[in-house]
Formats: structure tokens, C-alpha cells, sequence
């Protein structure tokens, strides 16, 4: 069942770069229409795990990676609706079919352990799971930037000049996104330090487990710090532009690093 | 032979073939597209008229009756501009039948243009028939033939890469100051110089309705001149350094021998304007701008070499994209060519149902006087059924008719019916046209 929105992903990123190559508006156009696709049937299958496990597929790292694809794709196509504009989405179908393989191949729903049956936890993971969309889109956002800014400014002007929008546009939009991001990463992180106080007493080993020490909420806080620092600097020292694009790539990457692989591999206390 | 051949015409003079003097002598819309229009009418020229009028281009598109449709607009060229005929024969061209269709389809695309892939043309095309179909001087041929030409137009700009790139300096210099920020609206443009370059990029600029235009110099009174031409304001050559922190675009156009902006001077602007993009422009030779000012952060340096370069590649560019435009063209060309041999069977299916109809009427003429005793709701049921009988019995062969599309067949059908059912010889076009609305429907 997972795989139904997984190929509408793999071919809405097959037409994507089809469009990116060629820029035939009817294959644009087509990308759209199974990117959307992707993301209905991607609603559909959440909604139906929802109603099987009674509960928002939320906990374990797969699901966790499935509804953030899911909110990627959703935030993509609005940004793609309401600016018009086709060609980041290469970047962000292709992101999200190498993410959505996982749950894909790890498609059971885990049971909702006690402890998790707060709706802080979901408030918890979801405003997490959008703010870290919004820095994939910022991400792509930077890498484009940083893209077009050395071809400009090699004076080789080839496949990005003709095919991106303006820098101050992209620029404008990485802004943003962080501003977005940041903004649910520090709901995300402070309504898990409210949830983890409420349940102190509990015997749950992987509650006794958090603490800084924990990659998980480590990195988590260093990427808050990261995200903070783009926003100051962005606003009070002129950090836009270049270095801008360079610090939402730098700090996607973490974030990434700390969604995949600390979830399934180091992380003793959030791996529900 | 009365084929449609005959009937569609385009005469005109372009570029191509006349001179600008007299392309601009026989400019149709200094007078009004609507006059030239009515003017053709009032002399019977052609069922059908638009009239294109541009400054590169004057020509008519007619159907008429006869060949001699095309001699009468080429007179018409002559005789109201009021300039000798001899003057203006020579440089008309006269296209036929498809050849028609190909010619505007190539106009309209831009392929026949001064600038090749150029986009303005397009909407001249419109417009033209917009006037021409505004004051009803088109029907099914031209308005076929010109939506058919929209489509093209849009077609080679969408999927062919030949309208694409700046092919002038200037407009490369705004095509790539619009891909640095976006638009220029809120953008500040500093011109340092006075001279013939830097005006002509100031009213480039200037018509990208940039926030606000500063212009130094070392003589303060140039500036000023140029300042009052571009509606900016004139600084004194010592407050360079202050306009470079708030300028976005700087085009530097001086005839200084020495670099006027160093990597230092630049660097200084750069802290103090919080390193936002500066786009330096630099036309002047020998150059205005040390190389090194390029590898600055945030600092984007094009000189005019780099522009040049820029231009040739879009110019190459255009080539390679030429043929994949003409090979649409040469679709649509096809497709419009076979549409219009499938409207030859036009006459001939008017007639059938012509005689078809006939026939009803006399029968139920002759039976009158058995009717006559019959209550009007049931002499109304009988014509409706004779008529339905008649419709049902032509439905299949019209639909038949109307999809053949090879002109041999056309010829060999259309006599085929006119033996068969005796129908009257050589009907005109003149009289399909009024029918066709009936015929299509």
C-alpha cells in the first residue's frame, strides 16, 4: 500500500527533471498533477492508519519519515501553486522519493506505547516534522542559490541561469522558510521539554534516558542553535545571499543526519 | 479549377524586400488599421481582409475570387499611400493558397523577423486581426488561418528555446540584473560617465522603472545634463564612494585611462552596504573596473566583452532552434493545408442537401391536396418526419464527406455526387460560405 505513493513520487520526479531538462509546460504540468497525486494517496494511506491504529501514525522513525515526506510534499506544492514556479521541484521530488523508501520497506504501524498518549506528543512531533520541511525546502532553496550565484558569477551562464528564478527571489524565500521552520522548531522542542517534565515519573527506560546527553535531543538543540544563528544573522549582520544558502544546506544536512540516522542507530531515548 | 488556392492571398512588402523609407511611406496604421480595412472593402477587394501594418512590415492578407485579387492589392498598396505603383511592385511578394498559411505562420512565430525569434511580432499579429474582426471583415478562412498563427507563435516560444536570451547588449545587462534581483522596481542604478553609452544603458534602465537613478561625473554640469534626460539626480564626482553604498546596478561608462573603481574602493562599499548583491556593469574602454573587483563577495562584474560573448551565444543559440520552429510551422502548415482541402467538399455537400431538400418540398407539394384534409397538428408531424428522414439519411454521408482531406479524392467524390444525383454544376465558393454555418452545424 505504501508503494502506491511512492511511484506517484518516483514519477512525479521523473517528470520533474523531464521538465527540468526540456521545459515542455505539458510535462510541467504533468509533474504537478502526480506530485499532487503522490500527496493524496500519501493522505489517503495516513488517514487509513490513523483509523486502523486509532492514532496518528507518529511514533517509530518510519512513520515519523513518512508523514515529514508527506508535509514536504504538501508545503512544496504550495509554494509551487502560489508562485508558479516549477523548477525546485527536481530538487524536492528527488529528496523526497530517497526518503520515502524507508517507510516504504518498514510500512507496519508500531503500537502507541503509554507514555506517548498525550496530545503533546503529537503537537511534539508534527510542528517538528513541519519545521524540518520547511528547512528541506529552505535547503533546496540554498543549494539552488548557491547554484545560480556561481554561475553568474563565473559568467557561465547554462542550464540554472535560464531555468531558475531571481536570487533576490530564492534568497527571499530561503528567509522564509527558516523563519517558518524556526518558528515550529522552537514550539516542537519546547513543547517536548513540557511533555518530558509532565512525565518525569515515569518507569519508561527511554524517558530515565533523556537527557543532553542523548544524540537525539543534542543535535537537536545544536540545529535550534544553527537555525537561530541564520535568522540573527540574516537580520542583524547582513548575512543573506551566499552565506545564507551555504548555512540552510550546512544545517539540513544535521538535521537530516539527526532524523535518519540517530533515530534509528543512537538515540536511547526517542526511539518509540 | 476553383480550388481554395485561388482564394487566400497575402501581399505585402517587409524588410526583407523593401527599403525603410518606403516601408515606412506605405504604414497602414498611421491612418487607422479600420480606414485601410474599410477602404479595401469599399473597392470590392476580397470576401475576407486583415490588414498588418508594423515597421518592419505592411502586408494584406485577402480571400478573393480570382487571381486577379492579388493584382487589385497590390494597386491598392500603391494607390492609397498615393505613391507611384512602379515604386512599390517591385518589393512586393505575393503568396498563394498554403503558402499563405506558411508565410504568417513564419511571421507570427518570428521567424521572419529583423531579430529572428523576436516576440513583439505576436502581438502585432493579433492586433491586426483584431481590427479586422472588430469591423467583421473576417470569416471562417482568416479566422482559422490567424488563430492557427497564434498558436504557432505560442508554440515556437513555448517549446522551442528561440525567443530566449537577450540579443543586445542592453538587454542583456537587464536580462541579467532581473536575474540577480528579481524585479528592478526598488532597485537603486548608479551611472558613472555621462557619455553616449551611459545614456543609452540609463534609458534601458530607466525603462525597467528602476527606484531612483544617480548620475556622477567629473564635470558636475554633464551629470546634471544627463541627470535631467534619465530624471535622476547628479552627485559630485567626490561623493562616488557615499552613492555606492545605496546603488544596486552601477554602470560604469567613463573615459578614464586609469581603473576608476580598485578592489579596495570596492571592498570599502561592500562592508558598509552589509554586503548586498552589487551588480557592476562596466561598458567603458579601456576599462572603468579592475578585474579583481569580480572575485569580491556579493560582487557581480560584467564588462562589455562579457556582455558581447553573452549576445553571440543567445545569437548561436537562436540558430540551432530554428529548425525545430520551422519543423512546427511546417505541422501546422499541414494541418491548416488539409482542413482547407476538406472545406473544398463544402459546395458539394451544400448541394446534396440542397436537392435532398428540394425533393421533400415538391413531394409534399404534390400531395398537398391529400393533405389538405388533415388537421394542422398532423400536417406539422408530417413535415417534421419528412424532414428528420431526409437529415438521417444525409447524416453519414456528410460526416464521410467532410473528413476526406486528400485533394484527388475530393475531385473524384464531388463529380461522383454531381452525376449521381444531377446536382447543379460548378457552385461558387462565394455561395458554400454563406451556407457553412448551416453546413457545419
Amino acid at each position: 500500500m505504501h508503494l502506491v505513493p511512492l511511484l506517484l513520487y518516483a514519477a512525479a520526479a521523473a517528470a520533474y527533471v523531464a521538465h527540468f531538462a526540456w521545459r515542455d509546460p505539458r510535462v510541467g504540468r504533468m509533474a504537478t498533477a502526480l506530485m499532487a497525486g503522490g500527496v493524496f494517496a500519501h493522505t489517503f494511506l495516513i488517514g487509513m492508519q490513523t483509523v486502523q491504529a486509532g492514532h496518528a501514525p507518529l511514533v517509530g522513525t518510519s512513520a515519523a519519515i513518512s508523514a515529514f515526506v508527506w508535509l514536504l510534499g504538501l508545503s512544496y506544492l504550495y509554494i509551487e501553486l502560489s508562485s508558479d514556479e516549477r523548477s525546485m521541484g527536481v530538487f524536492v521530488a528527488v529528496l523526497m522519493v530517497l526518503l520515502d523508501v524507508i517507510p516504504a520497506l518498514d510500512t507496519a504501524v508500531a503500537p502507541r506505547p503509554p507514555v506517548l498518549q498525550s496530545p503533546l506528543f503529537t503537537v511534539h512531533v508534527m510542528s517538528l516534522l513541519f519545521a524540518y520541511a520547511s528547512f528541506a525546502l529552505a535547503c533546496v532553496l540554498g543549494v539552488t542559490y548557491a547554484l545560480l550565484f556561481k554561475e553568474i558569477k563565473a559568467k557561465q551562464l547554462g542550464v540554472f541561469y535560464t531555468r531558475l528564478p531571481s536570487l533576490a527571489s530564492l534568497d527571499l524565500m530561503n528567509g522564509r522558510a527558516i523563519t517558518v521552520g524556526w518558528a515550529f522548531l522552537t514550539l516542537g522542542v519546547l513543547v517536548g521539554g513540557i511533555w518530558l517534565w509532565q512525565v518525569k515519573g515515569s518507569s519508561d527506560p527511554r524517558v530515565q534516558a533523556m537527557s543532553l546527553a542523548d544524540p537525539k535531543i543534542l543535535v537537536a538543540l545544536v540545529s535550534w542553535g544553527l537555525y537561530s544563528f541564520a535568522l540573527f544573522a540574516r537580520k542583524a549582520i547582513g548575512w543573506s545571499g551566499r552565506r545564507a544558502a551555504y548555512l540552510s544546506g550546512i544545517a539540513f544536512a544535521i538535521v537530516l543526519l539527526n532524523f535518519v540516522l540517530v533515530g534509528y542507530f543512537l538515540t536511547a531515548s526517542h526511539n518509540f | 479549377m476553383n480550388t481554395w488556392v485561388m482564394r487566400l492571398f497575402a501581399v505585402g512588402l517587409s524588410h526583407r524586400t523593401a527599403p525603410v523609407e518606403l516601408r515606412e511611406s506605405v504604414d497602414f496604421s498611421r491612418k487607422g488599421l479600420d480606414v485601410a480595412l474599410a477602404e479595401l472593402a469599399s473597392r470590392g477587394i476580397g470576401r475576407e481582409l486583415v490588414v498588418l501594418s508594423t515597421c518592419n512590415r505592411a502586408e494584406i492578407y485577402a480571400v478573393g475570387d480570382s487571381d486577379e485579387t492579388a493584382d487589385h492589392i497590390g494597386r491598392f498598396f500603391s494607390e492609397y499611400h498615393e505613391i507611384a505603383h512602379a515604386e512599390v511592385s517591385n518589393h512586393l511578394y505575393v503568396h498563394r493558397g498554403p503558402d499563405v498559411a506558411r508565410h504568417l505562420f513564419r511571421v507570427a512565430a518570428g521567424l521572419d523577423s529583423l531579430v529572428v525569434g523576436e516576440p513583439q511580432i505576436l502581438g502585432q499579429v493579433k492586433a491586426a486581426y483584431a481590427a479586422a474582426s472588430d469591423g467583421q471583415f473576417t470569416a471562417a478562412l482568416t479566422n482559422r488561418l490567424f488563430h492557427s498563427a497564434f498558436s504557432v507563435g505560442k508554440r515556437v516560444r513555448s517549446e522551442t528555446g528561440l525567443g530566449e536570451g537577450a540579443v543586445s547588449v542592453s538587454y542583456a545587462a537587464i536580462a541579467l540584473a532581473k536575474k540577480i534581483f528579481g524585479d528592478l522596481k526598488d532597485r537603486a542604478v548608479l551611472i558613472l560617465g555621462a557619455g553616449e553609452m551611459a545614456k543609452l544603458t540609463g534609458i534601458h534602465l530607466q525603462s525597467q522603472h528602476v527606484r531612483q537613478t544617480t548620475i556622477a561625473s567629473r564635470t558636475l554640469q554633464t551629470a546634471q545634463n544627463l541627470a535631467e534626460r534619465l530624471d535622476g539626480v547628479a552627485v559630485a564626482w567626490d561623493r562616488v564612494d557615499a552613492a555606492l553604498t545605496t546603488a544596486d546596478i552601477v554602470v560604469t561608462a567613463t573615459g578614464a585611462s586609469e581603473p576608476v573603481l580598485t578592489p579596495a574602493r570596492v571592498d570599502e562599499a561592500m562592508r558598509s552596504r552589509r554586503h548586498r548583491p552589487l551588480f557592476i556593469i562596466d561598458i567603458a574602454v579601456p576599462r572603468d573596473v579592475d578585474p579583481e573587483v569580480g572575485s569580491l563577495d556579493q560582487v557581480f562584474l560584467y564588462n562589455i566583452d562579457d556582455l558581447r560573448a553573452i549576445v553571440q551565444e543567445n545569437l548561436a543559440r537562436r540558430g540551432g532552434e530554428l529548425a525545430r520552429a520551422e519543423a512546427i510551422v511546417d505541422e501546422e502548415v499541414a494541418k491548416y493545408a488539409a482542413w482547407m482541402q476538406s472545406r473544398e467538399i463544402v459546395p458539394t455537400v451544400v448541394a446534396l442537401r440542397q436537392r435532398f431538400e428540394a425533393i421533400r418540398r415538391a413531394e409534399l407539394q404534390r400531395l398537398e391536396p391529400k393533405l389538405a384534409g388533415l388537421p394542422p397538428e398532423a400536417r406539422t408531424r408530417i413535415d417534421e418526419i419528412t424532414r428528420l428522414i431526409v437529415e438521417k439519411l444525409l447524416l453519414t454521408p456528410t460526416e464521410q464527406l467532410k473528413s476526406v482531406s486528400d485533394e484527388a479524392m475530393i475531385v473524384a467524390y464531388a463529380d461522383a455526387l454531381n452525376r449521381l444525383f444531377r446536382l447543379p454544376q460548378d457552385k461558387d465558393g462565394a455561395v458554400a460560405s454563406e451556407e457553412e454555418s448551416e453546413v457545419s452545424s
